[in-house]
């Protein structure tokens, strides 16, 4: 039978090879991650640039909601203060209306009228941020400017309509703001200032036109609903960033999880594979050392 | 008739074919580490006998020469397996440097540096983030950051790449010399084995020859062919020939447009030495091949995102109310090839960032809805930029992978064809402490009956009596 005599050479290579094992073997540990290039599994090495992007973008998410719900909820609690000066402007009006007031007193409720619809405008003019809230797109320009030129004043809106949105990862719109003129000038009796300005000049000359009066207030009752309406459209906003904020951490929380298990190295079984490395290694030299110390070739035993 | 004195012939011819025999073993042992050493094998011819008298006496034994222990169909085979895992090992190598750029992200920090994909995400994040608040100079800044983050990460991508080809470009050209001093070698091997031994084994000479074949093909892939009284000829794998008997032809080089080429009388062969095998092939491969099919397919992703990135930004309106001339973001690359090294930010100012839609309030934020939805837009041939990316991480991945199988299976081939080759052809110093021993027996034999013999004389010199002669 022929053999190779230079197989003490392969058996140093299998050594090398060990040894190489042993090194990769201790990286995973080392790092605690199992794929450390992306020949070792090029699919899971895909999959896991996916997965690591939607993480991501989640992450970005979750602190894309903090900064939309600051700006919703002030917008939410500013409409509240809306509501609650126009409540106070509807009652001074039915006050005026029931024909027991002086005219001193309709003037001074007109007075008390108009303060409030200075103080709706400035609520109207709000601004979160440096940015006006209820002015569309043009979040640089004051949204509401009223003009006392006429009786009665007219309040104009300098905005637009323009209306942003969030998108969530899933793609869901969630709607961000309501411009001011759908809010505070709606058509007809919805319109806020229309109202609040008409009953100021109702009552300016302390004279009542009741008439007129009580129609004015029922619009101011109409844009007082109308106000509420808009403001549940903040409300459902808020609501559809929390919950979506929710959905993306348990997303994200799921996707963690599944990263990890794709990415991360298998203390037990690495720990294993190391050790049958390692006694292969041993195992390996001492046939190695049995070798060269024994004399293994006929020659020493010629005499 | 046999004579005292023909015995005395005969045993001195076996004396001298042991010494010849021994001779062979003591040269086997001297080269037992010498590397391309065929072992030897003595060979005894029986002379032819005397007829004498109608009878017919054996005339002794003569060491005819040595014999080398060679297969040369093994050798040739084990030299096609040799350029094959020369070939892939060369490749891998430089695949291996190649993918340590793409290093699969861990998880365990956000953004890694050097991180394409995460980069990618990120700036489109940053699209995202600016959704919330279009107007806010921190969310602007983040876009101009991210921005930066992900076309200096393509571009010094695209660089190490660059470096790395011409680092085997230069590695392939130094492959040129040892080609040309080994063709040189073999051509006046030829010569000289064709007028020494055109009809047999050559021997040392041979043994020469194969070596140099032998490193030849760790160099490049050959053909070899044996021609008239011994001679072979040699081609590459293509069919140049670069040694026809007594004469060797010059690889050489030339740029071509901007890289080495390989030329043999004038022809360009280097896409065929590529597929040829060994070294050569190895380095030509990831250098025409691997390494240009990733720079282009991380040149499509940042044309694509760039191009699109920017068409969006002239579409909407910035901060500062330009409408529809907001100006570009990335560097706009004028065709695919080379985007990804000339991939830069030329927006200083983060007011520039059209987040809002055409014509609207610098309050809206349309347009960054719209570029944030670039990153689920099939804007990269047709597929998403992350799956684009993901995509090319995945086949990356498999082409290391395929070249290591390859590479590991021709190794253990080579290993294989080499411990037989190594069991026919190396010194096995038990045979030839056994053959030694068997000589020596031999030689002690004769020498024996060559004392014998020389008894016998005397006896019958003195015709039986006591005398000077012993």
């Amino acid at each position: 039978m022929q053999v190779d005599p230079s197989y003490v050479t392969n058996i140093v290579g299998y050594l090398d090879q060990a040894q190489a094992n042993q090194q990769q073997l201790t990286a995973e540990l080392s790092s605690g991650v199992s794929i450390t290039s992306l020949s070792q599994n090029p699919v899971a090495s895909g999959e896991n640039v996916l997965l690591l992007n939607q993480i991501q973008k989640d992450d970005s998410f979750t602190q894309s909601t903090n900064l939309v719900t600051g700006q919703l909820q002030v917008a939410d609690s500013t409409l509240g203060s809306v509501v609650s000066q126009l409540t106070q402007a509807i009652s001074l009006a039915t006050e005026a209306n029931n024909g027991t007031e002086n005219a001193s007193d309709v003037k001074s409720i007109s007075n008390q009228i108009s303060g409030i619809l200075d103080e709706v405008q400035s609520l109207a003019n709000t601004s979160y941020q440096g940015q006006y809230i209820f002015s569309g797109g043009q979040t640089s320009t004051t949204p509401f400017a009223t003009s006392s030129a006429s009786s009665p004043a007219v309040t104009t809106y300098n905005g637009d309509a323009d209306i942003n949105y969030l998108v969530t990862p899933t793609g869901q719109k969630i709607q961000l703001n309501v411009p001011g003129s759908q809010i505070f000038l709606g058509a007809g009796a919805n319109s806020v200032f229309g109202a609040l300005n008409a009953l100021v000049a109702d009552y300016s000359s302390g004279t009542v036109d009741t008439a007129q009066a009580v129609s004015d207030t029922e619009a101011l009752s109409t844009s007082l609903n109308y106000v509420s309406q808009q403001r549940v459209t903040i409300d459902n906003s808020i609501n559809q960033v929390t919950s979506a904020g929710d959905a993306v951490t348990s997303a994200q929380t799921q996707l963690t999880t599944a990263q990890t298990n794709l990415m991360q190295a298998d203390v037990g079984t690495i720990s294993t594979q190391l050790s049958l490395s390692e006694t292969q290694q041993t195992a390996l030299e001492d046939v190695i050392a049995q070798m060269e110390s024994s004399s293994n070739d006929l020659f020493s035993k010629l005499q | 008739m046999g004579t005292i004195s023909t015995a005395f012939s005969i045993m001195t011819q076996a004396l001298d074919a042991d010494q010849a025999a021994l001779n062979v073993v003591a040269n086997n042992v001297a080269n037992a580490n010498t590397p391309g050493y065929t072992t030897e094998t003595a060979t005894f011819q029986q002379n032819p006998p005397i007829e004498a008298g109608g009878v017919s006496n054996g005339d002794g034994v003569t060491e005819t020469g040595a014999t080398s222990a060679r297969d040369r169909v093994l050798s040739e085979r084990l030299n096609q397996q040799q350029q094959v895992a020369s070939s892939t090992g060369a490749e891998l190598t430089a695949l291996n440097t190649l993918q340590a750029l793409f290093t699969p992200d861990s998880g365990s920090s956000s953004a890694t540096a050097g991180d394409i994909s995460s980069d990618l995400t990120g700036f489109f994040s940053s699209f995202s983030s600016l959704e919330a608040n279009p107007t806010d100079n921190s969310l602007r800044e983040e876009v101009l950051s991210s921005a930066s983050t992900l076309a200096a990460d393509v571009s010094n991508a695209a660089a190490s790449l660059n470096a790395q080809s011409s680092a085997l470009d230069q590695e392939a050209s130094g492959v040129t010399s040892q080609v040309n001093s080994l063709t040189g070698a073999l051509a006046q091997l030829n010569v000289q084995i064709q007028s020494t031994s055109p009809g047999a084994d050559a021997g040392t000479l041979e043994d020469q020859r194969q070596q140099d074949l032998s490193q030849l093909s760790q160099l490049i892939g050959i053909n070899q062919i044996t021609t008239e009284n011994n001679g072979i000829s040699v081609t590459t794998t293509s069919g140049q020939t670069l040694v026809s008997e007594g004469q060797s032809n010059q690889l050489t080089t030339g740029a071509v447009n901007g890289a080495t080429h390989f030329f043999v009388g004038g022809a360009d062969i280097t896409t065929q030495l590529a597929s040829g095998g060994g070294e050569l092939g190895g380095y030509l491969t990831a250098r025409d091949q691997d390494i240009p099919g990733v720079l282009a397919s991380l040149d499509q992703l940042a044309y694509s995102v760039a191009t699109q990135v920017n068409t969006l930004n002239n579409t909407g309106t910035d901060l500062d109310g330009d409408n529809g001339n907001a100006g570009n973001i990335f560097s706009a690359p004028a065709q695919v090839a080379g985007s990804a090294a000339a991939m830069s930010v030329v927006m200083v100012d983060p007011n520039h960032i059209a987040a809002a839609g055409a014509g609207l309030g610098t309050g809206d934020n349309s347009n960054a809805t719209a570029m944030a939805a670039l990153a689920s837009q099939a804007i990269v041939n047709g597929d998403t930029p992350t799956n684009y990316f993901a995509n090319f991480v995945s086949v990356l991945g498999s082409t290391v992978s395929n070249v290591q199988t390859e590479n590991t299976a021709a190794t253990a081939s080579v290993t294989q064809l080499q411990t037989q080759s190594n069991a026919l052809s190396s010194v096995n110093l038990n045979d030839q402490a056994s053959a030694m021993s068997t000589l020596e027996r031999s030689y002690q034999a004769a020498s024996q009956v060559f004392t014998m013999l020389n008894t016998l004389m005397a006896s019958t010199l003195n015709l039986g009596e006591q005398s000077t002669v012993s």
